[in-house]
């Protein structure tokens, strides 16, 4: 009895992890197309393929590269740290501290996610432009973008933290903890993972944010303002080449997050066996 | 009662820690919206805004045959790419949330590291890969077959498009929501004698509808937006209601007709974000537990 119902629980299960695949083969086809690109001789026609590494030598060589990616990471980092701060303080505190006020915390939290990334662009560039005369600047480009990641960053840690036992506070503050001590040595440990996948998704949003970004910085350059600008004229091969790095870099991350996984050493988060 | 006190009493931990991003989100995000709703009823000329206030920006929008067309495109594209992304991403998220096991959350970034590409390079890509010369026409030519002519600068291309890149959020959505969801419910369902679809039906639909709608939402409003996908995929009956939009900040410089536009976009994803509140019914959510 017990077989049978495995079987078809099993026949039921693979339709669903086909289409999971078939997802990824989608999604990660034009990430591939990217790479072979990077390495072809003509980015336009890169049928059939002819290769050459002229790209990644052009990239190194060119400083405004290097100034549209250091911009874009210091947008990327600043509007990740900001977000996953407020966002952090936001849900312990709807989570720990009832009041009567919390449904309208969470709708102010998550109301950025209902404004289209355009919205936000143009009305800050509305607001600092006109209101308060200010130009183009970068600390505008992490704010606007930080509002996204704000919202992003709340949804995620609060569906995480949801089932999250405040229990185990309260007895670290009964041995007399303080609260700020507690965060770090009780609340932290258990929660990290959220918060770094919050902070990952901001992080990347703001990074390669286009719309956001370019309507309040002006004339100064990010890796996706370059792309913009490129278009007239063709993609340059080098924006693949940086493309084809980042996700090298990415897969690092997440073969060395599987190993780490699939041998136990951390969790993740993950409580089962 | 001492001043002292009734300001203690007013900061407690609950504003203190809600405080800053309450804060925040009011000057960065309600203030410049609001400037937008006031420059709606302004009037742009050579490139200066002034203050009189009038509708004709709002008499244009809904008087010019184009705007409509633009809008209507936009909307349709936005409810049909959310409604394939919400029946393609919930078996993927139900299968991550119910059998991914330990590598769930590495299955969820997955979906999220294409996004480490920037918006543009992704869509030339898939120009790549979908138009004239590109990669599956090319193997369709080699084989002897006719181009698929719906793939190359069409809206059916412009839908891929989006499709491609919303989806995540629609699985992440519908995920986050399932991997709060408690299966041993839909298990009591099915040991009372409820069939798999109406045990699906009556148990794990209704108590994940908030994460699906928020889904459907996160979807649909970067679509109605959306202006570099109609641009590069979309051929040349594809502009779109962002693309206009976007243009009246840039090369015609009508700063009041655009935010005129901006506030009739934020209306639409309003109405939809007020369609999809309605429909969830808290008692139902599984979202009740939130807190004590």
């Amino acid at each position: 009895m017990i077989g049978v119902t495995d079987r078809t629980a099993r026949w039921r299960r693979r339709p669903m992890a086909g289409l999971l695949n078939l997802l990824y083969v989608f999604l990660y086809a034009p990430i591939l197309y990217v790479i072979y690109a990077s390495f072809s001789q003509d980015i336009v026609w890169p049928f059939p393929p002819a290769f050459t590494s002229q790209a990644y030598a052009d990239l190194v060589s060119n400083s405004l590269y290097s100034d549209a990616l250091i911009n874009s990471l210091i947008i990327g980092l600043g509007s990740g740290i900001i977000s996953t701060a407020i966002a952090t303080a936001g849900v312990i505190g709807i989570l720990r501290y009832p009041s009567k006020r919390r449904t309208l915390i969470i709708v102010i939290f998550l109301s950025p996610l209902f404004v289209a990334e355009l919205l936000i662009g143009i009305s800050s560039l509305a607001f600092n432009a006109r209101i308060l005369g200010l130009p183009g600047n970068m600390f505008s480009a992490i704010a606007a973008n930080a509002v996204e990641g704000v919202a992003f960053s709340f949804l995620i840690i609060l569906s995480q933290l949801v089932r999250y036992d405040w229990q185990m506070d309260e007895a670290a503050m009964v041995f007399g903890a303080r609260p700020t001590r507690c965060f770090w040595e009780v609340t932290l440990p258990t929660i990290w993972p959220s918060l770094l996948g919050a902070f990952l998704i901001s992080f990347i949003l703001a990074f390669n944010n286009l719309e956001i970004s370019f309507y309040n910085l002006g004339a100064i350059p990010t890796l996706p303002s370059v792309a913009w600008g490129s278009l007239r004229f063709g993609l340059g091969p080098e924006l693949f080449a940086l493309s084809a790095l980042t996700n090298g870099f990415v897969f690092l991350i997440f073969a060395v997050m599987y190993v780490l996984m699939r041998t136990g050493l951390v969790k993740f988060g993950y409580r089962g066996k | 009662m001492k001043p002292d006190s009734t300001w203690r009493a007013f900061i407690t931990p609950f504003v203190l820690l809600t405080g800053p991003g309450t804060i925040f989100i009011s000057i960065t995000l309600l203030l410049p919206l609001l400037t937008i709703v006031m420059f709606s009823f302004w009037r742009t000329e050579s490139y200066e805004l002034y203050a009189d206030w009038n509708l004709d920006n709002y008499r244009v929008l809904f008087g010019e045959a184009a705007y409509r067309t633009f809008l209507f495109r936009s909307v349709v594209s936005g409810a049909l790419t959310s409604l394939i992304c919400l029946v393609l991403a919930w078996p993927v998220a139900y299968y991550i949330a119910r059998h991914g096991g330990r590598y769930r959350l590495l299955l969820v970034l997955l979906l999220a590291a294409p996004f480490f590409t920037g918006v543009i390079l992704r869509i030339a890509a898939l120009q790549g890969i979908l138009g004239p010369g590109g990669l599956i026409n090319m193997t369709l030519g080699l084989a002897g077959f006719a181009p698929v002519k719906l793939l190359m600068y069409t809206p059916f291309a412009a839908t891929i498009g989006h499709i491609y890149l919303y989806i995540p959020f629609m699985v992440t959505a519908i995920y986050l929501s399932l991997v709060n969801f408690d299966f041993a419910l839909l298990d009591t369902a099915k040991i009372n004698g409820a069939g798999p679809f109406r045990a699906f039906a009556e148990v794990t639909w209704p108590l994940n509808w908030i994460g699906t709608s928020i889904g459907t939402v996160l979807v649909f409003i970067p679509c109605l937006a959306s202006t570099i996908t109609p641009r590069f995929l979309g051929g040349p009956n594809a502009t779109s209601f962002g693309m206009s939009l976007s243009q009246q900040f840039g090369e015609t410089g009508t700063w009041a007709l655009g935010s005129a536009m901006s506030v009739v976009m934020f209306i639409f994803s309003f109405l939809v974000i007020a369609i999809m509140s309605f429909t969830i019914d808290l008692r139902r959510s599984g979202f009740t537990g939130v807190g004590k």
